[in-house]
């Protein structure tokens, strides 16, 4: 039986991996509600925020840096992809599922040949361990939870109080009547797509302390941010948080107790399950 | 201020408007009249450039606007008020409102003098959209397309689908903006208030323009009434 520690270190570590889980499938999520386009290379932009983040500390040697340039990098990409790739094709839903399956490809071997194979590791900003009811626990870990609490709250305000995030509601609302009333429906598909792929670049930097860097990270990720986005219900960001911290610490609290693989069957067993109970997730009211 | 030539609309391969051409001068109040399918709602569409014609013009203030986004049409400066309020139900009044700015600037001044003409919609800043009643839903519609205090109003059948008891004050609303100045292009199936309230109306049949007709003129024409709208 495990001990009270290793539980409460399993419970830690299932929060910080939740609530990391949340800030990429956010993005994910931000982007289908609104865009209806399932993107396949979500997990790539992630990846590039953490190779671009380690480009950056190599180049500067400030951490803090690598965590505003590779996400404004990638934010900006991901505008430029939203544009040129997939504007022309965005009617058609299974030719975008093709499209970016493509730019999944082409992304993760641009990764290889500017990056190279194998993981390298990055030096966590913050040094040292606290200690909580007994246990000791990197303080990074609790600040990346803290900073991606952080990041759901300012997204969550950026959503309900100002013009844009309005205008991002109401396009998922209503289209058509938002376009009439002079709603910019181009300009805010390119922030949409931008903001997501920027977001999921930064969880790529914040994590890379964490689980190191690699050209195939994101396909890693992406399985799980797609779960977390179909438990949660699609469009919708606070189902997302909540089917991200389920996932992850179903997860964590059932390596205690079974292997790893089998609690990763476990999970995912219980997530399809509820699938079929309730196919439309946790939340259906979208963006909120 | 709008001039619609000869313009031909299609619903995929349905061609339902057929060389339709209309104009609205500037301060004035011309009603699109017909029976149910006969394409009004069709001409305010394509207008927006909700679903634009394949052939034929559209001008406002002089400016070919065919084909445009409707984005770039409504911040042109023209409110347009749809047959069905298209109401963004979870959102709240306040932000319906603003939704109706697109690009403009946020005037508190000027939402506290539409509450003058909407107390309702006022009072009800806070609650969501999609919990409003059909009469309330209306009166949103309308407050929302005159946010950003638009040259040119586009009026789908504003007391279409609302409760009996709603459609006098709805009516008189309505009367109130014709007489504010406003240039309206208005459709509805209520012969009385198209009457009160335009200065010419043009009657559809079939996606064509059949008449174009003066409101005393067609409060004397039984045949035209009978034939166009069926009353």
């Amino acid at each position: 039986m495990p001990t009270g520690e290793q539980i409460l270190i399993a419970v830690l570590n299932g929060v910080t991996w939740g609530l990391i889980i949340a800030l990429i499938a956010l993005g994910l999520n931000l982007i289908f509600g609104l865009l209806k386009v399932v993107n396949l290379a979500h997990g790539s932009l992630y990846m590039l925020g953490a190779v671009g983040g380690w480009f950056v500390i190599g180049a500067t040697g400030s951490f803090l840096v690598a965590a505003v340039v590779a996400p404004l990098a990638v934010g900006f990409l991901g505008m430029v992809i939203e544009r040129v790739a997939l504007r022309p094709i965005e009617e058609d839903i299974p030719t975008t599922l093709i499209a970016t399956f493509a730019l999944l490809i082409v992304l993760d071997q641009i990764g290889l040949l500017v990056f190279g194979p194998g993981t390298r590791s990055v030096s966590a900003p913050i040094q040292g361990s606290v200690t909580l009811a007994g246990i000791t626990y990197p303080l990074y870990r609790l600040s990346v939870a803290v900073v991606s609490l952080g990041l759901m709250g300012a997204l969550y305000l950026f959503l309900h109080r100002t013009r844009y995030g309005m205008w991002m509601r109401g396009v998922r609302q209503d289209l058509e009547m938002a376009s009439a009333l002079g709603i910019p429906r181009s300009q805010v598909y390119v922030v949409t797509f931008g903001l997501g792929a920027g977001l999921a670049a930064l969880a790529g930097v914040l994590l890379s302390p964490i689980v190191g860097v690699n050209h195939l990270m994101g396909l890693d990720i992406l399985a799980v941010a797609f779960i977390v986005v179909i438990v949660g219900g699609l469009g919708s960001l606070k189902g997302v948080l909540v089917a991200s911290l389920v996932y992850a610490l179903v997860e964590n609290i059932g390596t205690l107790y079974i292997t790893t693989v089998d609690a990763r069957v476990l999970t995912l067993s219980l997530m399809i399950a509820f699938v079929i109970v309730r196919p439309d997730g946790l939340f259906e009211e979208g963006l909120g | 201020m709008l001039s619609v030539d000869s313009i031909d609309t299609y619903y995929g391969q349905s061609h339902i408007l057929h060389d339709v051409s209309f104009e609205a001068g500037t301060n004035e109040v011309v009603a699109l009249l017909g029976r149910n399918g006969a394409g009004k709602t069709t001409t305010m569409r394509s207008v927006m450039g909700l679903t634009p014609p394949r052939t034929g013009t559209i001008r406002f203030d002089g400016t070919d606007i065919t084909g445009d986004a409707p984005s770039s049409i409504a911040n042109r400066g023209i409110g347009y008020v749809p047959q069905d309020r298209r109401m963004f139900p979870e959102m709240t009044v306040e932000e319906n409102l603003r939704m109706g700015l697109g690009k403009a600037p946020f005037d508190p001044d000027r939402m506290e003098r539409l509450f003058e003409r909407f107390p309702r919609v006022g009072e009800r800043l806070d609650q969501r959209a999609g919990t409003l009643s059909g009469g309330e839903q209306q009166m949103v519609a309308m407050a929302r397309a005159l946010m950003r205090d638009p040259q040119l109003l586009l009026l789908d059948e504003p007391t279409e689908g609302l409760m009996p008891s709603l459609i006098p004050e709805i009516a008189e609303i309505t009367q109130a903006i014709a007489t504010a100045g406003y240039t309206i292009v208005i459709v509805e199936q209520n012969v009385d208030l198209v009457l009160d309230i335009a200065d010419r109306i043009y009657l559809l049949q079939n996606g064509r323009i059949g008449e174009t007709v003066t409101p005393e003129a067609l409060e004397q024409n039984d045949a035209i009434l009978e034939e166009y709208l069926g009353v």
